[in-house]
């Protein structure tokens, strides 16, 4: 059989090398009994599209971003909350344990096999105007997010104005003051070139939110267990080759965008931060009672 | 709107007498499709004025409404489906007529029911899967506009629905009011 | 054998007259359906295709063109023209082109160009004793500027095909300088016409009416600044500025111009809706179809076929011009460009050519297509204004044709001529 994957980034991309390698594993290691290849920079549909295809078996395996999915599966809208995570560490040990291991088991029912996770690093605010040390000084700003309403509740409970926008046109928009910024990972931040008209990138980590790599279920219960066992293997492979890849290209994205003018600052005190995100935190458990203790469990992890 | 698009009955009924009922129909098809760019020519006012709004919370409230593009988004589907099921009846489509009607009367009539066939296959086939997706797509919410994405897929019902009443009546006018050279 | 299914049918709905958009929509399902994938996924598609952000400014910027036609822009833009370049032999010719110019620099469509200014201007040809084939011939070819000249609905949806990453307000201002040297080749030939033909010029009716038509027509042209300015600067998105230019449009044609009557609102609104419709589920349709297109890599075998052929630059971008030509002969404009621009992009920035820079040549090369029969729909509305036979205009359309080719020609290899300005805009 032929397994085609979706995949949003274009071919030199972490998760691309990675995901490239996953189908190469596969093909080889079932001596071509399956034919896997990856259809790059979301030629196949946009990923609210393919979360939809992979769970009726159009398309086979993907590496999707967790914060489109709280739209299919709201339990796992829980990840994009702010501040949930301290670190890109601390979300590595929550995914690959036991709480991982539910968000796959809710994904499973919407037809979406979990078999390992990706990392997407921690998303920060940056802007044109001033460095960011505490939420006043982000009052009045008008910070691009993507359509979400937790991140707009985010950006509004620290006393700015939520701009959402079409990622392409915020180059355009953060030149010419339409807004004064705009949030996302270091990678990002250089690619885009967002760098060069916002200069002041300020480390809050507000947002560190895993990727999946999931095979749709159809495929999935359509494998003898041994390949069930290769594909799993070569899954956990591709994990580990994209969150080392991810991390130097981090490393090396803020290297380069420091040297190239941007002013970095590392957020000391992000308490002030969190304590604001109260109302976000009491809107969404009045819509999910059930997440308080979800929410609690993952703090206490380290 | 403008209902010039809609009167090609009127030259093709000479000389044959059309069934009364026949006369009946294309006035309702023909109010159904008026009411059809009402819709849509409504829709389209309000983008662009909520465009308007748009900037100008941005500017000068200084408060962006984060609903406007998503809910924009969703009425273009509903315009360009009702524009689309209208097009149909008015036959303003693009399209390519020259090979067709270069042909000898068989031929050319073979072809211009393929095409109507086409059309009307294209035309179920919408409104099934349109329905698949509406019923699929109530599992997920639209960002920022709190409805289900059912209301995304809705309109490609109407529309395969409008598409196919269209066509079928086209083909049965035919039929009556042109039996000789034309088609 | 997918592919087969696809184009088969594709051509076959063509043939036989359907829908281009339907034909394009129901190849894909029968595909979906040969290769077992869920036929839902096509419809997905099809919505997707409607509703993208980038798109939203089309419907705005055909309200906004065919505001101003409805509302007394066009009758202006001639007025001025005509005191600025009358005077020339076969003043009127010229008359027709620099309109062309100006107005396609409002609208975002050949065809609205080709109507408003075919039905003010070649009335007064034929009495002034130009031939009918003449008139329509001018009107046609330069009424193609305004799908080269910012705004143009056709360059957004290029850079949709494209897959996103170009910048429109670049491909923007790339396209004023080849517009202009279009207009100046179809001026040429027209004057050479013209004079071959003994027709005579337009007396000059002064430096102050000259004056005063230009500030006449000022506020209708503003709506381009507006809309292009809007988008350089960065001050609004596309979209925005789409839709601040509809506004505009209806404040200077409702009070400035107070041309703009409730009819002709109502019109203007229900033309907006028709021709957004078309091109839109035209999209949608077509990304069904670039689905499958890419499910079978077509744009990566025909990149590798076209290489075979020739490594040479030179020959693969006169290769590709030849089948946009062939293409655009047969084809719509934005069918063409949904359907070709994944296929052919890849093997021109192969050969080290800007996307913005192909950009503009395919805008330029399918603006041809409008002209040439037997599917050209400007050549269609021009005739039809005209009121002559499409083989009437088609006998002498050549020399204009010709002058298309050479700024066509010059703009596929001479690079500066496009990329001069969005190099400056950096
Ligand atoms: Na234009
Ligand atoms: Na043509």
């Amino acid at each position: 059989t032929t397994w085609r994957g979706w995949n949003i980034h274009s071919p030199g991309y972490p998760n691309s090398v990675a995901l490239k390698h996953f189908a190469q594993t596969i093909t080889k290691k079932t001596h071509g009994d399956i034919q896997a290849t990856v259809y790059n920079n979301a030629v196949l549909g946009d990923q609210t599209d393919a979360i939809q295809q992979v769970s009726n078996g159009a398309i086979n395996f993907a590496n999707f971003n967790m914060s489109p999915m709280g739209q299919y599966v709201p339990k796992t809208d829980i990840l994009s909350l702010p501040y949930l995570f301290n670190s890109v560490k601390q979300m590595h040990h929550v995914m690959d344990g036991p709480i991982g291991d539910q968000f796959a088991a809710d994904m499973k029912k919407k037809g979406l096999v979990v078999l390992s996770w990706f990392d997407s690093g921690a998303r920060s605010f940056y802007n044109s105007k001033h460095p960011i040390t505490k939420p006043s000084d982000l009052k009045g700003m008008k910070i691009r997010v993507q359509d979400n309403d937790l991140y707009v509740d985010m950006v509004e409970a620290l006393g700015g104005n939520a701009t959402p926008m079409p990622f392409s046109d915020v180059y355009q928009a953060l030149k010419n003051g339409v807004i004064d910024g705009a949030e996302n990972n270091y990678p990002s931040y250089k690619e885009t070139n967002h760098y060069e008209v916002a200069k002041y990138y300020s480390e809050d980590d507000h947002l560190i939110i895993p990727e999946c790599l999931c095979i749709s279920k159809i495929s999935w219960d359509a494998l003898s267990a041994k390949d069930q066992k290769i594909v799993r293997q070569a899954a956990v492979a591709a994990a580990k080759e994209q969150r080392r890849l991810w991390a130097k290209d981090s490393r090396e994205a803020k290297k380069y965008v420091a040297n190239h003018g941007a002013k970095i600052n590392k957020i000391k005190n992000l308490k002030p931060f969190q304590d604001a995100m109260k109302p976000v935190y009491a809107k969404f458990y009045k819509a999910h009672p059930d997440q308080k203790a979800l929410v609690q469990k993952i703090r206490n992890t380290q | 709107m403008d209902r010039q698009g809609s009167s090609n009955s009127a030259e093709a009924s000479t000389g044959h007498t059309v069934p009364a009922g026949l006369a009946v129909a294309r006035r309702v098809l023909d109010g159904i499709a008026w009411l059809c760019m009402l819709a849509a020519g409504l829709g389209l006012v309000f983008i662009v004025a909520s465009f308007g709004w748009l900037v100008y919370g941005r500017y000068i409230l200084n408060n962006t409404p984060t609903w406007i593009e998503q809910l924009s988004l969703l009425l273009i589907i509903y315009i360009v489906c009702l524009g689309t099921a209208v097009g149909v009846h008015r036959h303003t489509h693009l399209s390519i007529d020259f090979v067709r009607d270069g042909l000898p009367r068989w031929p050319r009539r073979i072809l211009h029911v393929l095409a109507d066939l086409m059309v009307v296959a294209f035309g179920v086939i919408m409104l099934w899967q349109g329905w698949v997706l509406t019923l699929t797509n109530a599992d997920h919410q639209l960002p920022m506009l709190g409805v289900t994405a059912s209301w995304r897929a809705a309109p490609l019902v109407l529309c395969g629905a409008l598409i196919v009443v269209f066509t079928v009546f086209d083909f049965i006018e035919r039929l009556f009011t042109n039996p000789g050279e034309l088609h | 054998m997918g592919l087969t299914i696809l184009f088969g049918l594709f051509f076959l709905g063509l043939i036989a007259g359907a829908p281009v958009a339907f034909a394009l929509g129901l190849a894909s399902i029968a595909t979906f359906i040969y290769e077992g994938l869920p036929l839902f996924v096509a419809f997905q598609r099809i919505l997707s295709g409607i509703a993208s952000f980038s798109l939203l400014a089309i419907p705005f910027f055909i309200f906004a063109g065919e505001l101003m036609l409805h509302g007394g822009i066009a009758n202006r833009l001639v007025r001025f023209a005509a005191a600025a370049v009358g005077r020339m032999r076969g003043g009127l010719g010229m008359v027709d082109v620099v309109s062309s110019m100006l107005f396609g620099g409002i609208s975002g469509s050949a065809v609205a160009d080709t109507s408003a200014l075919g039905s003010i201007l070649m009335p007064v040809m034929k009495e002034k004793g130009y031939d009918a084939d003449y008139a329509v011939n001018v009107t046609v070819t330069s009424s193609t500027a305004g799908v080269v000249i910012p705004p143009s609905h056709n360059m957004l949806l290029y850079v949709v095909a494209a897959g996103g990453g170009i910048s429109v307000g670049k491909l923007f201002i790339a396209g004023i300088v080849p517009g202009i040297l279009m207009c100046l080749c179809l001026a040429v030939a027209a004057y050479l016409v013209a004079v071959k033909r003994g027709y005579g010029s337009e007396p000059f009716p002064g430096w102050m009416a000259l004056l005063v038509s230009f500030i006449v027509s000022l506020p209708g042209l503003l709506t381009a600044v507006i809309i292009v300015g809007g988008v350089l600067s960065g001050v609004l998105t596309v979209t925005e500025s789409g839709a601040f230019g509809a506004i505009y449009a209806v404040v200077v044609t409702l009070l400035v111009y107070r041309e703009l009557t409730w009819d002709a609102f109502k019109t203007a609104v229900a033309r907006a809706v028709r021709t957004t419709s078309l091109v839109m589920i035209l999209v949608g349709c077509a990304s069904a179809f670039a689905y499958l297109l890419a499910l079978y890599r077509v744009p990566d075998h025909l990149a590798t076929f076209l290489t075979s052929v020739s490594s040479n630059p030179y020959v693969i971008l006169l290769l590709l011009n030849l089948m946009l030509l062939v293409l655009g002969m047969i084809m719509d404009m934005a069918a063409l460009i949904l359907i070709c621009t994944p296929i052919f992009l890849p093997v021109v920035s192969d050969i080290g050519m800007d996307p913005i820079q192909f950009g503009v040549v395919m805008m330029m090369n399918l603006g041809l297509g409008l002209c040439t029969p037997p599917v050209g729909s400007c050549l269609f509305v021009g005739c039809v204004i005209g009121d002559i036979r499409i083989e009437q205009a088609a006998k002498t359309i050549w020399p204009f044709y010709l002058a298309i080719f050479v700024a066509l020609m010059l703009t596929t290899y001479i690079a500066p001529i496009s990329m001069t300005l969005p190099h400056l805009l950096n």
